[in-house]
């Protein structure tokens, strides 16, 4: 039997996809790892839309198309813009696999199971309270009035991050910082994803949707197909659904899957899950001010690592490949003797290099674009007046220039207006 | 005496919180149900818990399941428990209670030495307690149900069994059985050092038909002579809510009345 250490080479805080990313690269290159999940089991905390991008799990994970739980691979993006019974889409098929849609506990789950097989210890059910600390430098963490040493832990404890506030290296999250995601995911019939959504064996489609999803208020909502099932939900920003929203949440999604032109795809179908989970928004007032200290490293959404776009999002591939760069700083660090603050500040360089910080720098402004209340009001109700102008028609035909300058007026914009937002989402997007 | 060598039974069940009826057929939908370890297996653990802080020895943690039921030694051995048996095998499956228990008193007799065996006193799932009894008549033992507290003297154990309206004491010979009555001892939280321990040293035995060798006319579903003649569904009673506002105490009464009047639960 193998023995209990006295120390860990390595301790990380949650078994979601950034943690066990860290945890899998460790085990591999021979580090005792230890993992604390909160939660039941690996995955039973995590919540997503319900797609990732594949690119960097396959770089962490080399047989990852083989075996992980991939649902559907997405061929079909559609963009659609909400205006009373009025939808306006943008439909782009493709066939290539840069993502799939799956759920995010089976993810997880394989993910932890992958750093268990490697050598990782994974230990559920037990919550981590607090760092332990020797002076500024880390030194293992606590789980009540229990602890566990180790050289250096990895913070990936998600967008609570209620370990680094009790260590007061974060503030608590305010609301203008991060969104609320609510999702249901409902059991539909083979034929619905063959027929309404014309998916094919192994095809799935990624939806977001704007404009009446949010009643107005800044988000919007998303539809991913699974392997039989649909995942439904909408992302709103938490302050102005603090302010504005005047309704239970979850009803604004029942409101979504009865939608007159949404409603055939949930027809028949039933309930299997309900989630609600905090997003990182406000990626640049989230970060914490250093992303490695002594003896600690943080990543995942407990770093920010998120990016909203509107039209999709990334946070488990961010999440699991900053957990993954986590893992090499380490080893790194471990070469040039020791896990001080200066030597993992390795992490920082890898992050900076990666698609991680280039992204979240290139769209650090997009958070911005999201207060602008006409993107969720004027706009899809123009683009639905535009479409009923050229396309509903009875006798004459109009002018495409004069309908979308028509069309705007109608929704209270003028020329001007057009102008400078449209110089804004040139902007940030 | 040294201790006592304890046995703990339990069963993994799903979670019937989260478990729906298909309507069709009558069985449950075990499709992505978590399960857990009979909650009132846990008062049983608790229980063999505060034996062993009084007297010292070992609790043994069986059980006779699929191997996801791992997870469930795991859980106890996070409560303290020091090691666990898992009995698993094809030939096992579809048992009955007299097919489980048949398999377990062959589990039992592996173990060098045992003292007592405590379990719950029913599961969340089928609620039969068939088994605690079943088991002490395999291995003629003497057992007492709805155990709340147990104590040695001079080698035997006594212990209060509750009733409705009574507390009996009994004093018995060990080995014997017992069954927690439930909801008597709430378990206690698991703790970061006992689930370090079990994750990394993983105690648990695995016992399949390779080591019993039984004969598999006599466990899992041919060895069970228990038949389901029937399921009925019983369908949901549809609720209604009606909420009685800005009435005096005296009219609210008589329009509740009225009301269970017009349903035809009062005359």
């Amino acid at each position: 039997m193998a023995e209990i250490p006295d120390k860990f080479d390595a301790i990380v805080i949650g078994a979601g996809p950034a943690g066990s990313a860290s945890a899998y690269y460790l085990a591999t290159k021979g580090f005792k790892v230890l993992v604390l999940e909160r939660g039941r089991s690996p995955g039973s905390k995590n919540v997503f839309g319900g797609r990732v991008y594949v690119a960097p799990l396959k770089e962490i994970f080399p047989d990852f198309e083989k075996s992980a739980p991939i649902h559907r691979w997405v061929t079909r993006e559609r963009m659609s813009f909400m205006h009373g019974n009025e939808l306006v889409s943008l439909d782009y098929e493709g066939n290539d696999h840069k993502s799939f849609t799956t759920y995010l506990s089976q993810l997880a789950a394989w993910m932890a199971l992958k750093a268990e097989s490697a050598g990782a210890s994974i230990v559920s059910d037990i919550t981590v309270t607090g760092l332990l600390k020797e002076g500024d430098k880390v030194i293992g963490i606590k789980a009540g009035n229990e602890s566990v040493k180790a050289d250096v832990v990895i913070d990936a404890e998600g967008v609570n991050r209620l370990v680094l506030e009790s260590t007061g290296l974060v503030q608590a999250l305010k609301p203008s910082q991060v969104a609320l995601g609510v999702k249901e995911v409902v059991k539909v019939n083979p034929e619905v994803l063959a027929n309404e959504f014309g998916l094919g064996e192994g095809e799935g489609m990624a939806w977001s949707l704007m404009g009446d999803v949010t009643s107005g208020l800044p988000g919007g909502g998303f539809i991913y197909t699974n392997k039989d099932s649909v995942s439904i939900g909408l992302v709103m920003l938490l302050d102005s659904a603090i302010s504005g929203a005047n309704d239970e949440v979850y009803k604004y999604v029942e409101r979504l899957k009865t939608h007159p032109k949404l409603s055939k795809y949930f027809k028949d179908s039933r309930i299997m899950e309900y989630s609600a989970h905090l997003i990182p928004e406000d990626v640049s007032s989230l970060m914490p001010p250093r992303l490695a200290y002594d003896g600690l490293l943080i990543s995942g959404d407990a770093a920010g690592f998120l990016l909203n776009l509107g039209y999709t999002y990334r946070g488990v591939d961010f999440a699991a490949y900053s957990g993954y760069l986590a893992g090499k700083a380490i080893e790194q660090a471990h070469g040039l003797g020791g896990m001080s603050a200066a030597n993992l500040l390795v992490y920082t360089k890898l992050l900076d290099q990666s698609f991680i910080m280039k992204n979240l720098k290139r769209f650090s402004g997009t958070h911005k674009l999201m207060r602008n209340r006409r993107l969720f009001t004027a706009y899809p109700a123009m683009m639905a007046s535009l479409m009923r102008h050229i396309y509903s028609l009875d006798y004459e035909s109009q002018k495409m220039f004069n309908t979308v300058l028509g069309s705007a007026k109608e929704n209270g914009m003028g020329p001007f207006t057009l102008l400078t937002d449209g110089i804004e989402v040139m902007r940030y997007l | 005496m040294m201790g006592l060598n304890i046995v703990l039974l339990f069963k993994y069940v799903p979670n019937t919180n989260t478990v729906n009826v298909d309507p069709n057929t009558g069985t449950l939908v075990r499709e992505g149900v978590p399960s857990v370890v009979n909650p009132h297996d846990l008062d049983a653990a608790e229980f063999a818990l505060e034996l062993r802080e009084k007297y010292g020895g070992k609790i043994t943690a069986m059980i006779m399941a699929p191997p996801n039921a791992t997870k469930g030694i795991e859980f106890l051995l996070g409560m303290g428990v020091d090691d666990g048996v898992l009995i698993t095998d094809r030939a096992y499956g579809g048992a009955d209670t007299l097919a489980t228990s048949y398999v377990l008193a062959a589990g039992i007799k592996t173990l060098e030495h045992y003292d007592l065996i405590i379990t719950g006193q029913e599961t969340l799932d089928s609620s039969t307690a068939h088994i605690g009894a079943q088991l002490a008549s395999w291995l003629k033992i003497p057992y007492v149900y709805y155990v709340t507290e147990a104590s040695l003297d001079n080698g035997a154990l006594v212990v209060n069994r509750q009733l409705e309206s009574c507390t009996e004491k009994y004093k018995v010979k060990l080995p014997a059985l017992i069954t927690v009555l439930m909801h008597s001892h709430p378990p206690r939280p698991i703790t970061l050092e006992n689930k370090l321990r079990a994750v990394i040293k993983k105690p648990v035995m695995m016992l399949t038909n390779n080591e019993l060798k039984l004969n598999i006319q006599c466990t899992g579903l041919r060895g069970s002579p228990t038949v389901v003649a029937k399921t009925e569904f019983v369908s949901k009673i549809p609720r209604k809510k009606e909420i009685i506002k800005d009435k005096s105490p005296q009219e609210a009464a008589a329009w509740l009345i009225s009301k269970l009047k017009d349903e035809g639960f009062l005359n």
